[in-house]
Protein backbone atom coordinates (compact mmCIF):
# COMPACT_ATOMS: atom_id res chain seq x y z
CA UNK A 1 0.00 0.00 0.00
CA UNK A 2 2.92 2.58 0.72
CA UNK A 3 4.44 1.72 -2.38
CA UNK A 4 1.21 2.67 -4.32
CA UNK A 5 0.58 5.71 -2.43
CA UNK A 6 4.62 6.85 -3.45
CA UNK A 7 4.29 6.31 -6.85
CA UNK A 8 1.08 8.05 -6.90
CA UNK A 9 2.49 10.81 -5.47
CA UNK A 10 5.43 10.65 -7.70
CA UNK A 11 3.41 9.60 -10.42
CA UNK A 12 4.75 11.72 -13.98
CA UNK A 13 8.40 11.14 -12.54
CA UNK A 14 7.99 7.58 -12.10
CA UNK A 15 6.02 7.22 -15.14
CA UNK A 16 8.72 8.54 -17.15
CA UNK A 17 11.66 6.92 -15.75
CA UNK A 18 10.02 3.65 -16.17
CA UNK A 19 9.37 4.51 -19.92
CA UNK A 20 12.74 5.30 -20.29
CA UNK A 21 14.99 2.94 -19.16
CA UNK A 22 14.24 0.30 -21.71
CA UNK A 23 14.28 2.50 -24.22
CA UNK A 24 17.31 3.63 -23.18
CA UNK A 25 18.76 0.22 -22.91
CA UNK A 26 17.54 -0.86 -26.49
CA UNK A 27 18.52 1.94 -28.11
CA UNK A 28 22.43 2.15 -26.80
CA UNK A 29 23.12 -0.93 -25.83
CA UNK A 30 20.88 -3.81 -27.64
CA UNK A 31 21.00 -1.97 -31.42
CA UNK A 32 25.10 -1.16 -31.05
CA UNK A 33 25.81 -4.50 -29.71
CA UNK A 34 23.61 -6.48 -31.79
CA UNK A 35 26.03 -5.23 -34.73
CA UNK A 36 29.19 -6.51 -32.74
CA UNK A 37 27.54 -10.08 -31.88
CA UNK A 38 25.00 -11.28 -33.84
CA UNK A 39 25.25 -14.62 -32.45
CA UNK A 40 25.98 -15.64 -28.63
CA UNK A 41 29.36 -18.06 -28.37
CA UNK A 42 26.91 -21.13 -28.23
CA UNK A 43 25.11 -20.42 -31.48
CA UNK A 44 22.36 -18.27 -29.61
CA UNK A 45 21.14 -15.21 -31.35
CA UNK A 46 21.68 -11.79 -30.02
CA UNK A 47 18.43 -10.87 -29.05
CA UNK A 48 17.27 -13.93 -27.65
CA UNK A 49 20.01 -13.66 -24.95
CA UNK A 50 20.16 -9.94 -24.47
CA UNK A 51 16.22 -8.97 -24.29
CA UNK A 52 15.63 -11.47 -21.66
CA UNK A 53 19.17 -9.67 -20.27
CA UNK A 54 17.59 -6.45 -20.19
CA UNK A 55 15.02 -7.25 -18.44
CA UNK A 56 16.32 -8.65 -15.88
CA UNK A 57 18.15 -5.22 -15.38
CA UNK A 58 15.36 -3.24 -15.76
CA UNK A 59 14.13 -5.31 -13.18
CA UNK A 60 17.20 -5.04 -10.77
CA UNK A 61 16.27 -1.24 -11.20
CA UNK A 62 12.86 -1.55 -9.77
CA UNK A 63 14.43 -3.15 -7.21
CA UNK A 64 16.41 -0.80 -6.19
CA UNK A 65 14.81 2.05 -5.00
CA UNK A 66 12.51 0.36 -1.83
CA UNK A 67 15.16 -1.45 -0.48
CA UNK A 68 17.32 2.24 -0.79
CA UNK A 69 14.64 4.37 0.76
CA UNK A 70 13.90 1.80 4.03
CA UNK A 71 16.78 0.35 4.93
CA UNK A 72 19.44 2.79 4.05
CA UNK A 73 17.80 6.47 3.49
CA UNK A 74 15.24 6.71 5.70
CA UNK A 75 17.45 4.17 8.17
CA UNK A 76 20.01 6.64 8.60
CA UNK A 77 17.89 9.27 8.62
CA UNK A 78 16.48 7.61 11.59
CA UNK A 79 12.68 7.53 9.50
CA UNK A 80 10.11 4.78 8.84
CA UNK A 81 12.25 1.79 9.48
CA UNK A 82 12.57 2.61 13.16
CA UNK A 83 8.94 2.88 13.81
CA UNK A 84 8.11 -0.10 11.65
CA UNK A 85 10.22 -2.26 13.82
CA UNK A 86 8.07 -1.34 16.73
CA UNK A 87 4.68 -2.89 14.96
CA UNK A 88 4.31 -6.33 16.47
CA UNK A 89 5.66 -8.39 13.32
CA UNK A 90 8.64 -10.84 13.43
CA UNK A 91 12.20 -8.86 11.97
CA UNK A 92 12.04 -12.57 9.64
CA UNK A 93 8.39 -11.37 8.43
CA UNK A 94 9.28 -7.91 7.82
CA UNK A 95 12.36 -8.70 6.06
CA UNK A 96 10.38 -10.82 3.82
CA UNK A 97 7.51 -8.42 3.39
CA UNK A 98 9.96 -5.95 2.32
CA UNK A 99 11.68 -8.61 -0.43
CA UNK A 100 8.18 -9.77 -1.37
CA UNK A 101 6.72 -6.23 -2.03
CA UNK A 102 9.75 -4.69 -3.46
CA UNK A 103 9.75 -8.16 -5.77
CA UNK A 104 6.51 -7.51 -6.68
CA UNK A 105 7.09 -3.72 -7.67
CA UNK A 106 10.05 -4.95 -9.77
CA UNK A 107 8.41 -7.92 -11.57
CA UNK A 108 5.81 -5.50 -12.42
CA UNK A 109 8.43 -3.20 -14.23
CA UNK A 110 9.96 -6.54 -15.83
CA UNK A 111 6.53 -7.33 -17.13
CA UNK A 112 5.69 -3.46 -18.54
CA UNK A 113 9.14 -3.75 -20.19
CA UNK A 114 8.00 -6.07 -21.72
CA UNK A 115 4.97 -4.72 -23.46
CA UNK A 116 7.40 -2.04 -24.56
CA UNK A 117 10.19 -4.45 -25.90
CA UNK A 118 7.52 -5.83 -28.12
CA UNK A 119 6.18 -2.05 -29.13
CA UNK A 120 9.48 -1.19 -30.41
CA UNK A 121 11.09 -4.61 -31.75
CA UNK A 122 9.56 -8.46 -31.92
CA UNK A 123 9.81 -10.04 -28.57
CA UNK A 124 11.98 -13.57 -28.90
CA UNK A 125 10.27 -15.55 -26.32
CA UNK A 126 7.11 -17.55 -26.19
CA UNK A 127 4.79 -17.64 -23.43
CA UNK A 128 6.14 -21.10 -21.88
CA UNK A 129 9.76 -18.97 -22.03
CA UNK A 130 8.30 -15.79 -20.78
CA UNK A 131 6.85 -17.27 -17.80
CA UNK A 132 9.79 -19.49 -16.90
CA UNK A 133 11.77 -16.22 -16.94
CA UNK A 134 9.47 -14.82 -14.59
CA UNK A 135 10.06 -17.51 -12.49
CA UNK A 136 13.85 -17.16 -12.63
CA UNK A 137 13.50 -13.54 -12.35
CA UNK A 138 11.44 -13.90 -8.88
CA UNK A 139 14.61 -15.81 -7.89
CA UNK A 140 16.93 -13.77 -8.76
CA UNK A 141 15.18 -10.58 -7.35
CA UNK A 142 14.74 -12.39 -4.18
CA UNK A 143 18.87 -13.01 -4.33
CA UNK A 144 19.48 -9.80 -4.80
CA UNK A 145 17.04 -8.33 -2.54
CA UNK A 146 19.01 -9.72 0.26
CA UNK A 147 22.14 -8.42 -1.06
CA UNK A 148 20.53 -5.05 -1.37
CA UNK A 149 19.35 -4.97 1.90
CA UNK A 150 22.24 -6.19 3.28
CA UNK A 151 24.08 -3.25 1.66
CA UNK A 152 21.56 -0.86 2.74
CA UNK A 153 21.89 -1.29 6.45
CA UNK A 154 25.34 -2.32 7.08
CA UNK A 155 26.80 0.78 4.94
CA UNK A 156 26.42 3.89 7.11
CA UNK A 157 27.35 6.75 4.71
CA UNK A 158 26.08 7.86 1.47
CA UNK A 159 29.85 7.94 -0.17
CA UNK A 160 30.30 4.73 0.50
CA UNK A 161 26.63 3.59 -0.13
CA UNK A 162 26.96 5.22 -3.85
CA UNK A 163 30.02 3.61 -4.57
CA UNK A 164 29.25 0.36 -3.72
CA UNK A 165 26.18 1.04 -5.74
CA UNK A 166 27.88 2.10 -8.81
CA UNK A 167 30.00 -1.21 -8.43
CA UNK A 168 26.93 -3.50 -7.86
CA UNK A 169 24.97 -1.59 -10.94
CA UNK A 170 28.51 -2.51 -13.01
CA UNK A 171 28.45 -6.05 -11.52
CA UNK A 172 24.78 -6.38 -12.76
CA UNK A 173 25.19 -4.95 -16.19
CA UNK A 174 28.55 -7.27 -16.63
CA UNK A 175 28.64 -9.98 -14.16
CA UNK A 176 25.27 -11.96 -14.59
CA UNK A 177 25.82 -12.95 -18.41
CA UNK A 178 22.83 -10.53 -18.82
CA UNK A 179 24.67 -8.87 -22.08
CA UNK A 180 28.19 -10.79 -21.72
CA UNK A 181 28.40 -14.08 -21.82
CA UNK A 182 30.88 -16.18 -19.07
CA UNK A 183 32.91 -17.74 -22.47
CA UNK A 184 34.11 -14.26 -23.53
CA UNK A 185 36.05 -13.72 -19.67
CA UNK A 186 39.02 -15.59 -18.99
CA UNK A 187 38.15 -19.11 -17.79
CA UNK A 188 39.19 -18.29 -13.88
CA UNK A 189 37.01 -15.16 -13.83
CA UNK A 190 34.08 -17.13 -16.28
CA UNK A 191 33.96 -20.12 -13.08
CA UNK A 192 33.88 -17.22 -10.47
CA UNK A 193 31.02 -15.83 -12.05
CA UNK A 194 28.94 -18.78 -13.55
CA UNK A 195 29.16 -20.30 -9.65
CA UNK A 196 28.72 -16.88 -7.78
CA UNK A 197 24.51 -17.18 -6.57
CA UNK A 198 22.91 -13.81 -7.86
CA UNK A 199 24.17 -15.22 -11.55
CA UNK A 200 22.94 -18.47 -11.32
CA UNK A 201 18.75 -18.19 -12.15
CA UNK A 202 19.59 -16.37 -15.86
CA UNK A 203 22.01 -19.42 -16.36
CA UNK A 204 18.94 -21.86 -15.60
CA UNK A 205 16.80 -19.77 -17.83
CA UNK A 206 19.55 -19.86 -20.94
CA UNK A 207 19.39 -23.43 -19.98
CA UNK A 208 16.22 -23.99 -20.63
CA UNK A 209 15.37 -21.53 -23.72
CA UNK A 210 18.50 -23.46 -25.55
CA UNK A 211 17.53 -27.00 -24.30
CA UNK A 212 13.88 -27.16 -22.87
CA UNK A 213 15.47 -28.25 -19.66
CA UNK A 214 14.90 -27.04 -16.52
CA UNK A 215 18.01 -27.62 -13.78
CA UNK A 216 16.27 -28.08 -11.15
CA UNK A 217 19.20 -28.80 -9.11
CA UNK A 218 20.65 -24.99 -9.85
CA UNK A 219 17.77 -23.49 -8.80
CA UNK A 220 17.48 -25.38 -5.19
CA UNK A 221 20.97 -23.87 -4.88
CA UNK A 222 20.30 -19.92 -4.43
CA UNK A 223 16.78 -20.61 -3.06
CA UNK A 224 18.30 -22.41 0.59
CA UNK A 225 20.73 -19.04 -0.08
CA UNK A 226 17.76 -17.18 0.04
CA UNK A 227 16.07 -18.61 3.37
CA UNK A 228 19.69 -18.36 5.18
CA UNK A 229 20.35 -14.65 4.06
CA UNK A 230 16.65 -13.43 4.88
CA UNK A 231 18.10 -15.23 8.58
CA UNK A 232 21.30 -13.65 8.24
CA UNK A 233 19.51 -10.18 7.62
CA UNK A 234 17.44 -10.17 10.41
CA UNK A 235 19.89 -10.48 12.28
CA UNK A 236 21.67 -7.55 10.97
CA UNK A 237 18.64 -5.37 11.12
CA UNK A 238 18.39 -6.70 14.66
CA UNK A 239 22.31 -5.57 15.63
CA UNK A 240 22.07 -2.58 13.71
CA UNK A 241 18.64 -0.85 15.35
CA UNK A 242 20.24 -2.78 18.65
CA UNK A 243 16.77 -4.62 19.24
CA UNK B 1 -4.16 0.68 41.36
CA UNK B 2 -2.92 -2.11 39.32
CA UNK B 3 0.22 -1.49 37.49
CA UNK B 4 0.64 -0.60 33.77
CA UNK B 5 4.48 -0.82 33.60
CA UNK B 6 6.98 -2.12 35.90
CA UNK B 7 10.74 -1.81 35.86
CA UNK B 8 12.85 -4.35 37.97
CA UNK B 9 16.45 -3.77 38.30
CA UNK B 10 17.26 -2.48 34.64
CA UNK B 11 20.16 -1.40 33.07
CA UNK B 12 21.61 -0.15 30.23
CA UNK B 13 25.03 0.18 29.35
CA UNK B 14 26.74 1.74 26.32
CA UNK B 15 30.48 0.21 25.50
CA UNK B 16 31.77 0.91 29.26
CA UNK B 17 29.18 4.10 30.47
CA UNK B 18 26.59 2.87 32.37
CA UNK B 19 23.40 4.57 31.10
CA UNK B 20 20.71 2.88 33.34
CA UNK B 21 21.52 2.02 36.68
CA UNK B 22 19.46 -1.26 38.22
CA UNK B 23 16.42 0.81 37.78
CA UNK B 24 12.93 -0.15 39.52
CA UNK B 25 9.67 1.43 39.73
CA UNK B 26 6.18 0.93 38.60
CA UNK B 27 3.39 3.00 36.90
CA UNK B 28 -0.16 3.11 37.22
CA UNK B 29 -2.65 2.67 34.61
CA UNK B 30 -3.99 5.14 33.60
CA UNK B 31 -1.41 7.97 34.83
CA UNK B 32 0.16 10.89 33.14
CA UNK B 33 3.95 11.06 34.58
CA UNK B 34 6.80 13.18 33.47
CA UNK B 35 10.21 12.05 33.41
CA UNK B 36 12.72 15.31 33.69
CA UNK B 37 16.32 15.59 34.25
CA UNK B 38 19.72 16.94 32.75
CA UNK B 39 20.73 16.24 29.15
CA UNK B 40 22.28 12.40 28.64
CA UNK B 41 20.92 11.67 31.87
CA UNK B 42 18.96 8.54 30.45
CA UNK B 43 15.77 9.70 30.07
CA UNK B 44 15.61 9.09 26.32
CA UNK B 45 17.35 6.05 26.64
CA UNK B 46 14.78 4.83 29.37
CA UNK B 47 11.26 5.54 26.69
CA UNK B 48 13.41 3.66 24.21
CA UNK B 49 13.19 0.50 26.75
CA UNK B 50 9.67 1.50 27.50
CA UNK B 51 8.89 1.48 23.83
CA UNK B 52 10.47 -1.76 23.06
CA UNK B 53 12.81 0.20 20.62
CA UNK B 54 16.04 -0.79 22.99
CA UNK B 55 16.24 -4.13 25.20
CA UNK B 56 17.65 -3.57 28.45
CA UNK B 57 21.15 -5.39 29.45
CA UNK B 58 19.56 -6.74 32.42
CA UNK B 59 16.47 -6.34 34.19
CA UNK B 60 12.85 -6.67 32.78
CA UNK B 61 9.95 -4.48 31.86
CA UNK B 62 6.66 -5.48 32.58
CA UNK B 63 3.85 -3.87 30.17
CA UNK B 64 0.14 -4.70 31.96
CA UNK B 65 2.17 -7.78 33.87
CA UNK B 66 3.97 -9.14 30.56
CA UNK B 67 7.39 -9.47 30.32
CA UNK B 68 8.52 -7.00 27.34
CA UNK B 69 11.54 -9.40 26.41
CA UNK B 70 9.27 -12.65 26.37
CA UNK B 71 6.05 -11.41 24.80
CA UNK B 72 6.85 -8.79 22.51
CA UNK B 73 4.32 -8.95 19.94
CA UNK B 74 1.51 -8.80 22.64
CA UNK B 75 3.35 -6.04 24.55
CA UNK B 76 3.96 -4.01 21.36
CA UNK B 77 0.08 -4.07 20.25
CA UNK B 78 -0.16 -2.13 23.78
CA UNK B 79 2.42 0.60 23.08
CA UNK B 80 2.64 3.86 21.34
CA UNK B 81 5.77 5.64 21.14
CA UNK B 82 6.27 8.65 19.53
CA UNK B 83 9.97 10.00 19.49
CA UNK B 84 11.40 13.21 19.63
CA UNK B 85 12.88 13.75 16.22
CA UNK B 86 10.07 13.41 13.11
CA UNK B 87 10.43 9.72 11.73
CA UNK B 88 7.52 10.43 9.43
CA UNK B 89 8.14 8.89 5.45
CA UNK B 90 8.49 12.46 3.64
CA UNK B 91 7.26 11.24 0.45
CA UNK B 92 3.75 10.31 2.22
CA UNK B 93 1.20 12.36 2.91
CA UNK B 94 0.44 12.86 6.73
CA UNK B 95 -2.94 10.45 5.77
CA UNK B 96 -0.99 8.16 4.32
CA UNK B 97 1.54 8.05 7.24
CA UNK B 98 -1.33 8.05 9.26
CA UNK B 99 -2.84 5.12 7.63
CA UNK B 100 0.28 3.31 7.08
CA UNK B 101 0.33 2.34 10.51
CA UNK B 102 -3.14 1.56 10.88
CA UNK B 103 -2.35 -1.10 8.31
CA UNK B 104 0.83 -2.37 10.50
CA UNK B 105 -1.59 -2.90 13.17
CA UNK B 106 -4.44 -4.31 11.29
CA UNK B 107 -6.90 -0.98 12.50
CA UNK B 108 -10.04 -1.39 9.87
CA UNK B 109 -10.02 1.29 7.14
CA UNK B 110 -13.40 2.06 8.79
CA UNK B 111 -12.04 2.74 12.31
CA UNK B 112 -9.15 4.16 11.62
CA UNK B 113 -11.08 6.38 9.37
CA UNK B 114 -13.23 7.53 12.43
CA UNK B 115 -10.24 8.01 14.81
CA UNK B 116 -7.95 9.95 12.30
CA UNK B 117 -11.38 12.47 12.54
CA UNK B 118 -11.07 12.26 15.78
CA UNK B 119 -7.45 13.22 16.60
CA UNK B 120 -6.89 15.62 13.64
CA UNK B 121 -10.05 17.37 14.77
CA UNK B 122 -8.70 17.92 18.69
CA UNK B 123 -5.07 18.91 17.27
CA UNK B 124 -6.18 21.00 14.42
CA UNK B 125 -4.53 19.05 11.48
CA UNK B 126 -7.43 18.03 8.95
CA UNK B 127 -6.34 20.58 6.42
CA UNK B 128 -3.12 19.41 6.49
CA UNK B 129 -3.72 15.49 6.32
CA UNK B 130 -3.56 15.65 2.46
CA UNK B 131 -0.02 17.70 2.44
CA UNK B 132 3.28 14.98 2.16
CA UNK B 133 5.29 15.34 5.25
CA UNK B 134 8.21 17.19 4.02
CA UNK B 135 6.45 20.12 3.46
CA UNK B 136 4.55 20.63 6.85
CA UNK B 137 6.22 22.15 9.47
CA UNK B 138 8.05 20.89 12.59
CA UNK B 139 4.94 20.98 14.88
CA UNK B 140 2.34 19.54 12.36
CA UNK B 141 4.64 16.47 12.06
CA UNK B 142 4.69 16.21 15.52
CA UNK B 143 1.35 16.42 15.90
CA UNK B 144 0.55 13.93 12.65
CA UNK B 145 3.28 11.48 14.66
CA UNK B 146 0.75 11.75 17.82
CA UNK B 147 -2.39 10.70 15.45
CA UNK B 148 -0.22 8.21 13.57
CA UNK B 149 0.52 6.39 17.12
CA UNK B 150 -3.32 6.90 18.61
CA UNK B 151 -4.81 5.49 15.57
CA UNK B 152 -3.75 1.75 16.84
CA UNK B 153 -5.62 2.34 20.16
CA UNK B 154 -2.07 1.74 22.70
CA UNK B 155 -2.95 1.47 26.16
CA UNK B 156 0.20 2.79 26.98
CA UNK B 157 1.51 5.93 25.64
CA UNK B 158 5.34 6.97 25.57
CA UNK B 159 6.37 10.40 23.67
CA UNK B 160 9.63 12.38 23.77
CA UNK B 161 9.20 15.97 24.14
CA UNK B 162 5.52 15.67 23.24
CA UNK B 163 4.84 19.24 22.39
CA UNK B 164 8.35 20.04 20.58
CA UNK B 165 8.48 22.51 17.75
CA UNK B 166 4.85 22.99 18.29
CA UNK B 167 3.38 26.48 18.35
CA UNK B 168 1.44 28.24 21.65
CA UNK B 169 -1.75 26.62 20.32
CA UNK B 170 -1.11 23.43 19.26
CA UNK B 171 0.29 23.17 22.23
CA UNK B 172 -2.77 24.07 24.38
CA UNK B 173 -4.81 21.13 21.95
CA UNK B 174 -1.64 18.78 22.44
CA UNK B 175 -2.25 19.04 26.12
CA UNK B 176 -6.12 19.07 26.15
CA UNK B 177 -6.31 15.74 24.09
CA UNK B 178 -3.75 13.95 26.24
CA UNK B 179 -5.37 15.26 29.56
CA UNK B 180 -8.18 13.49 27.94
CA UNK B 181 -6.88 10.32 26.92
CA UNK B 182 -5.57 10.31 30.48
CA UNK B 183 -7.24 7.66 32.79
CA UNK B 184 -8.16 5.10 30.00
CA UNK B 185 -4.12 5.69 28.71
CA UNK B 186 -1.10 5.24 30.70
CA UNK B 187 0.93 8.66 29.13
CA UNK B 188 4.87 8.79 30.50
CA UNK B 189 6.84 11.64 28.67
CA UNK B 190 9.57 13.18 28.48
CA UNK B 191 9.77 17.29 28.38
CA UNK B 192 12.19 19.75 28.95
CA UNK B 193 9.47 22.56 28.65
CA UNK B 194 9.18 22.53 32.63
CA UNK B 195 6.20 24.91 32.68
CA UNK B 196 4.31 22.74 30.94
CA UNK B 197 5.10 19.76 33.02
CA UNK B 198 3.64 21.46 35.94
CA UNK B 199 0.60 22.13 34.53
CA UNK B 200 0.21 18.42 33.16
CA UNK B 201 1.45 15.53 35.28
CA UNK B 202 0.22 13.01 38.17
CA UNK B 203 3.52 12.39 39.26
CA UNK B 204 7.25 13.30 38.08
CA UNK B 205 10.77 11.29 37.94
CA UNK B 206 13.44 13.51 38.04
CA UNK B 207 16.46 11.40 36.57
CA UNK B 208 19.93 12.10 37.42
CA UNK B 209 22.81 9.98 36.01
CA UNK B 210 20.63 6.99 35.17
CA UNK B 211 18.93 6.37 38.53
CA UNK B 212 15.65 8.40 40.15
CA UNK B 213 16.75 11.15 42.15
CA UNK B 214 13.27 12.17 43.17
CA UNK B 215 9.64 10.69 42.32
CA UNK B 216 6.21 12.23 43.22
CA UNK B 217 3.99 14.80 42.55
CA UNK B 218 5.29 18.81 42.40
CA UNK B 219 3.60 19.54 45.52
CA UNK B 220 5.61 16.42 47.18
CA UNK B 221 8.70 17.37 44.86
CA UNK B 222 8.56 21.15 46.27
CA UNK B 223 7.88 19.92 50.14
CA UNK B 224 11.31 20.19 50.89
CA UNK B 225 12.40 23.63 49.31
CA UNK B 226 8.42 25.18 50.80
CA UNK B 227 10.84 27.61 52.95
CA UNK B 228 12.96 28.68 50.25
CA UNK B 229 11.89 32.08 47.72
CA UNK B 230 13.80 33.27 44.89
CA UNK B 231 15.09 36.91 44.31
CA UNK B 232 16.05 38.96 41.46
CA UNK B 233 17.49 42.42 41.72
CA UNK B 234 18.51 44.04 38.65
CA UNK B 235 20.76 47.34 39.48
CA UNK B 236 21.91 49.55 37.11
CA UNK B 237 25.32 48.72 37.43
CA UNK B 238 26.29 44.88 38.68
CA UNK B 239 30.03 45.33 39.04
CA UNK B 240 31.95 42.57 39.85
CA UNK B 241 32.74 44.03 43.01
CA UNK B 242 29.29 44.28 43.97
CA UNK B 243 28.25 40.96 43.11
CA UNK B 244 31.05 39.20 44.94
CA UNK B 245 29.85 41.15 48.00
CA UNK B 246 25.87 40.01 47.41
CA UNK B 247 27.01 36.66 47.04
CA UNK B 248 28.77 36.28 50.52
CA UNK B 249 25.57 37.28 52.10
CA UNK B 250 25.63 34.50 54.35
CA UNK B 251 21.89 33.80 53.86
CA UNK B 252 22.10 33.82 50.13
CA UNK B 253 21.67 30.59 48.29
CA UNK B 254 23.14 29.69 45.25
CA UNK B 255 23.44 33.31 43.68
CA UNK B 256 24.24 33.47 39.99
CA UNK B 257 24.23 37.04 37.96
CA UNK B 258 22.59 37.32 34.60
CA UNK B 259 24.12 40.93 32.80
CA UNK B 260 22.89 43.53 35.80
CA UNK B 261 20.66 40.77 37.52
CA UNK B 262 21.45 39.45 40.99
CA UNK B 263 19.37 36.31 40.99
CA UNK B 264 19.47 34.31 44.30
CA UNK B 265 17.56 31.78 46.42
CA UNK B 266 16.98 32.47 50.18
CA UNK B 267 14.96 30.42 52.99
CA UNK B 268 13.61 33.68 54.86
CA UNK B 269 12.04 37.18 52.98
CA UNK B 270 15.13 38.00 55.41
CA UNK B 271 17.71 37.39 53.14
CA UNK B 272 16.21 40.18 50.71
CA UNK B 273 16.84 42.96 53.10
CA UNK B 274 19.86 41.54 53.92
CA UNK B 275 20.65 41.66 50.35
CA UNK B 276 19.12 45.20 50.07
CA UNK B 277 20.81 46.46 53.06
CA UNK B 278 24.35 45.57 51.86
CA UNK B 279 23.30 47.01 48.00
CA UNK B 280 22.37 49.92 49.69
CA UNK B 281 24.57 52.62 47.88
CA UNK B 282 23.47 50.74 44.34
CA UNK B 283 20.76 52.31 42.13
CA UNK B 284 18.07 49.91 41.68
CA UNK B 285 16.44 49.06 38.70
CA UNK B 286 13.44 46.28 39.31
CA UNK B 287 13.06 43.93 42.09
CA UNK B 288 11.08 40.35 41.94
CA UNK B 289 10.12 37.47 44.67
CA UNK B 290 8.67 34.27 43.90
CA UNK B 291 7.61 31.28 44.92
CA UNK B 292 10.11 27.90 43.87
CA UNK B 293 8.76 25.69 40.80
CA UNK B 294 10.16 22.75 39.15
CA UNK B 295 12.91 24.71 37.28
CA UNK B 296 14.11 26.07 40.43
CA UNK B 297 14.52 22.61 41.92
CA UNK B 298 16.08 20.85 38.78
CA UNK B 299 18.87 24.16 38.88
CA UNK B 300 19.68 23.88 42.29
CA UNK B 301 19.85 19.91 42.32
CA UNK B 302 21.73 19.93 39.25
CA UNK B 303 24.07 23.48 40.11
CA UNK B 304 25.90 21.20 42.17
CA UNK B 305 25.34 23.70 45.15
CA UNK B 306 21.98 22.26 46.39
CA UNK B 307 19.67 24.56 48.12
CA UNK B 308 20.06 22.82 51.63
Amino acid sequence: MRRIWSWKNRLVPSLLLLLTLPVILFVLVGLSLNNIMRNSLSGMPFELWVIPGFIFIISSMGLFPLIYRDFFDLRVHRKVLAHVVLAPYRKRIMICGYLIVSGIEAIILGVISIGIFSAISSFPLSVIQTLFMIVCLSLYLLLLGNFLISMGLLINTVTTFSMISFITFIFILFGNGFIIEFGFFPAGIASFLKWQPISIPFQVFQLFINTNIIDWQMLVYPLVLVLFWVIANTKILKWKLRH
Amino acid sequence: MEASITLKKVGKLVGDKTILAGLSFGVERGSLVAIVGVNDSGKTTLLKLLSGFENPNYGQVFIHGLDMDKRRQETRKLIGYVPHENDLDPWLTLEQNIRFTSNLYKVSKSTASARILRYADALNLTQNLNELAMNVSHGTQKKTMLVRELVHDPDVLIMDEPTGYMDAESIRLTWDLLKELKGNKTIVYVSNALVEIEQAHDRILVFHEGQILMDGHLDKLLESTLDYHQFQIEFENLSKELYKKLANVATVVSPNRLDNIFHFYGRTRNVFFDVIRTASDELMIDLNVKKLGLRDLLDSEFAGRGLD
